[in-house]
């Protein structure tokens, strides 16, 4: 289905904000480098390089064209990040004490953490989740219960830390 | 689900957060619209072969009259010079015809 250019493009602004958070989250919460992907993410949308197939999807869809468009922009910059499920890194706790949301988040493996945002952050249901990241319902929900009880455990922490601190 | 309220009551603080962050316009994208210069210079292209391509070749057009000069014998076995304008076709013979009065 061929959706009229200003109709879709209607539609991308209703969602610009998500977008550009989603493209930021993706970016490792680098600003300038989510306004680029999210430029180039309009552009393949508006010169009909992806297209829309169901309108009612148009928010898993945007952020899956985001996250790729994201994914490239990183892999060029030589960012890229492991996707090793068991990566945790040891983050000593005085780091831990002073990390903001994002810094907590971004302890989270990719892949969990990608999951976590979506469901929590940007309300899609875990198989939204699955469509944006374009992975099985199955291991959609691995990473939604693994990254629900790392960030826990996270929160726990620097919460008694900020205690004890 | 209450099991959940400490990420979500996370979320909800960093999205509390988030408020503060600038959002960029939506940028003008222009979307490479249909570019009509390509298919008219193509139409023209084809125009101008056609032109020196298709051009006819010049028919070489008969005379319009004929002037024979032939020399004969009169009745008083003098030779004098008959000269006869005819329209070309009346000229005209055919390159078989001989064969006609030969056999």
């Amino acid at each position: 289905m061929n959706m009229q250019h200003s109709k879709l493009e209607n539609l991308l602004k209703s969602h610009h904000r998500d977008a550009f958070l989603w493209a930021r989250q993706c970016c490792r919460f680098e600003d300038e480098l989510a306004k680029d992907v999210l430029q180039q993410s309009y552009l393949k949308i508006l010169e009909g390089k992806a297209k829309l197939q169901h309108p009612e999807k148009i928010k898993s869809w945007l952020f899956s064209i985001i996250r790729f468009t994201a994914i490239d922009e990183l892999r060029k910059l030589g960012k890229t990040e492991s996707l090793e499920e068991n990566y945790d890194p040891i983050i000593p706790e005085e780091e831990l004490e002073e990390r903001s949301y994002e810094g907590i988040i971004q302890l989270l493996p990719l892949r969990q953490r990608e999951v976590i945002l979506a469901v929590f952050y940007h309300n899609l249901t875990i198989e939204e989740a699955a469509e944006t990241l374009q992975i099985t319902l199955g291991t959609a929900r691995t990473h939604y219960d693994r990254g629900k009880k790392k960030l826990k455990e996270l929160i726990l922490k620097t919460e008694t830390l900020k205690q004890h601190g | 689900m209450a099991n959940d309220e400490l990420i979500r009551d996370f979320f909800q603080k960093m999205k509390a957060e988030d408020q503060r962050i600038p959002i960029p316009e939506f940028p003008e994208v222009k979307a490479g619209g249909f570019n009509w210069w390509i298919p008219m210079g193509i139409a023209a292209t084809l125009l101008l072969g056609g032109f020196f391509l298709i051009k006819q070749e010049p028919v070489a057009e008969p005379p319009a009259d004929l002037i024979i000069i032939s020399l004969q014998e009169n009745e008083n076995q003098e030779q004098q010079l008959i000269i006869e304008e005819k329209a070309y076709l009346d000229t005209w013979e055919s390159t078989t015809s001989s064969l006609l009065t030969d056999f």
